[in-house]
């Protein structure tokens, strides 16, 4: 029986998802099911970035403040207004889909340099409001003592991070469903074809505004949602998510795993991170050696990793192909 | 009704006066030439006209009798009004079919933009087994058929081509002569930028020549290839006869 091209990729997706699920029964350790859980986190915000970074080619480099957006949102509304954790959960993605909105508004008709410069102003401003209003933010100083998710009666302080760690997996899951079928639909289509000529698919009816306004907003969504899941992971808040630290590794994340795949950026989350941790005692070695990793796969494999393992399949694939037919089939193509 | 009225366009930019005061008017189904000599203003009356990616500075321009100024160039698409480009334009990471799709989803009507689209791709000579082909995969003449494609997905009622012939063989131009008149076949109006003068003579019902953005003369084709100003305007006024 042969599937089609997205029940295949559905299967690989179940698939996958399933081995992660399973996986707790094998990592007991708490530190590594935390590692996993940040891996989750970031490639939520990572793969995100790259529906308007790599599939819709908007050079958004606000994108963190819309995680910074979901964090305060769920700290706030849990902390200050004694909202449940969920509903905040919930509206940490809606409160980063409308600051996605109103960042759109001075950058809907610009490209280039000029995105990047008023999307890192948004941010910017974003982070002054938060810091202007410490009484209810705690400024420069975050917030503490933000409340937790919470299960039922479960106790989530003493089961060595296993629901957090469905928790970050089930967004994940959720996250990456919607991305694939964004992308896969006319809507993702349309972005794309923006992306590759702009007026030419103005010419064919494609609004630039309204596209340009989903693109933003659809990849604001599990952002800010992550933000939030972040919030009442750690139970605190820091102005240090608006920083250029954790921009760059993000970005790095987008770059490394392979722009327009979303799951490479998931991928590169998983890579960085494990990096990281493997050179954690190695000081000030550590960036450059994560930096030199990242400009080495790029320059091999200008796809990043998911064009890597997008060479070696088929590679493979070659290599399984009967000699007989392989000569035929290049014959054929000569 | 005329289908297409343009009165007094102007455009600029800076001191050059690209577009200068032209009117003129399309009936519905007919095949409208125009020519001239390079920065004559042609493809400058193209933007104009579809509102990609400006309209005048001052004129106006009536789409049966709807005065187009505000309208934004996808709002411009989506009532009819499709144009194409000089070079082969094509979404290049995009397959053949959703090349089409593009035109077919967002500017065209009907409800079924899958059928709209393999019709269009299937009139300019794509096989089914091309449509999962990448764009940039494809030959010159191949992408020009592509974009045409994607431009009849919308079902126009006005067909704007820039320079169609522009980089193509002999036998592509015929061809692509007999495309053009598949397509005016089908009743579409059709106004057609050209440098390839053959191509002009042979479809062109009425030919413009444009001249530093002004309309030089309008008039039949075989009369207009005779006018003294056009040539004039092609060839300069020290001209030598052989």
């Amino acid at each position: 029986m042969k599937l089609s091209g997205f029940k295949r990729e559905l299967c690989g997706m179940i698939l996958g998802l399933a081995v992660l699920a399973i996986l707790p029964v094998f990592i007991q350790d708490t530190y590594l099911r935390h590692l996993l859980i940040m891996i989750f986190v970031y490639g939520m915000v990572a793969a995100s970035w790259d529906l308007s970074l790599g599939y819709g080619g908007v050079f958004n480099f606000g994108h963190l403040a819309l995680f910074g957006v979901g964090l305060y949102t769920y700290a706030l509304l849990t902390k200050q207004l004694g909202v449940d954790p969920w509903l905040a959960l919930a509206a940490s993605g809606g409160a980063a889909v409308i600051a996605a909105g109103l960042m759109v508004i001075p950058i809907l008709r610009l490209k280039g340099i000029y995105v990047v410069l008023l999307s890192f102003a948004f941010s910017q401003l974003i982070l002054q409001v938060i810091v202007s209003q410490s009484d209810y933010t705690g400024g420069n100083q975050g917030m503490v003592m933000v409340p937790a998710l919470k299960l039922g009666d479960h106790n989530m302080m003493r089961d060595k991070k296993l629901a957090y760690y469905y928790i970050a997996l089930t967004l994940l899951s959720a996250c990456l469903l919607f991305l694939r079928v964004f992308v896969r639909s006319a809507l993702g289509k349309s972005i794309v074809a923006l992306r590759d000529n702009e007026e030419y698919a103005v010419s064919r009816g494609v609004s630039l505004g309204r596209q340009r306004l989903l693109t933003l907003t659809g990849s604001a969504l599990f952002t800010g949602i992550a933000g939030g899941f972040y919030g009442g992971y750690f139970r605190n808040t820091s102005t240090d998510v608006f920083g250029i630290d954790l921009t760059t590794l993000i970005l790095s994340m987008v770059l490394l795993g392979g722009r327009a795949t979303i799951y490479g950026p998931l991928l590169a989350s998983l890579a960085l991170t494990l990096l990281s941790e493997a050179t954690a005692d190695i000081g000030v070695w550590r960036p450059i050696i994560i930096g030199a990793v990242i400009i080495l796969v790029l320059l091999v494999y200008p796809g990043g990793l998911a064009g890597a393992l997008t060479a070696g399949w088929r590679r493979l694939s070659a290599m399984r192909t009967p000699r007989g037919q392989g000569a035929a089939i290049n014959k054929v193509a000569s | 009704m005329p289908l297409l009225t343009v009165e007094s366009a102007s455009k600029s930019f800076g001191a050059l006066r690209a577009v200068d005061g032209v009117s003129f008017s399309v009936e519905p189904g007919e095949l409208f030439g125009i020519a001239g000599p390079n920065g004559s203003g042609k493809s400058t009356l193209f933007n104009l006209i579809s509102g990609i990616p400006f309209g005048p500075d001052s004129g106006r321009i009536l789409f049966a009798g709807e005065d187009l100024a505000g309208r934004k160039g996808h709002q411009i698409a989506r009532l009819g009004l499709v144009r194409t480009f000089q070079r082969e334009t094509a979404f290049d990471t995009l397959s053949v079919f959703d090349n089409a799709l593009m035109g077919a989803t967002y500017g065209g009507k009907g409800p079924v933009p899958e059928e709209r689209s393999a019709e269009a791709l299937a009139f300019v000579g794509f096989a089914p087994a091309d449509f999962d082909r990448k764009a940039a995969e494809l030959s010159v003449y191949d992408r020009k058929r592509l974009m045409l494609a994607s431009a009849l997905a919308l079902s126009p009622r006005l067909l704007l081509l820039d320079e169609p012939a522009s980089g193509l063989t002999k036998p592509e131009i015929e061809a692509l002569i007999a495309l053009i008149r598949r397509i005016a076949a089908t009743g579409a109006t059709i106004l057609l930028i050209e440098h390839v003068l053959t191509v002009l003579l042979a479809l062109s019902q009425r030919l413009m020549v444009l001249n530093e953005g002004s309309l030089l003369v309008l008039d039949r084709p075989d009369v207009v290839v005779r006018d003294p100003r056009v040539i004039r305007a092609y060839l300069g006024d020290r001209r030598h006869v052989a």
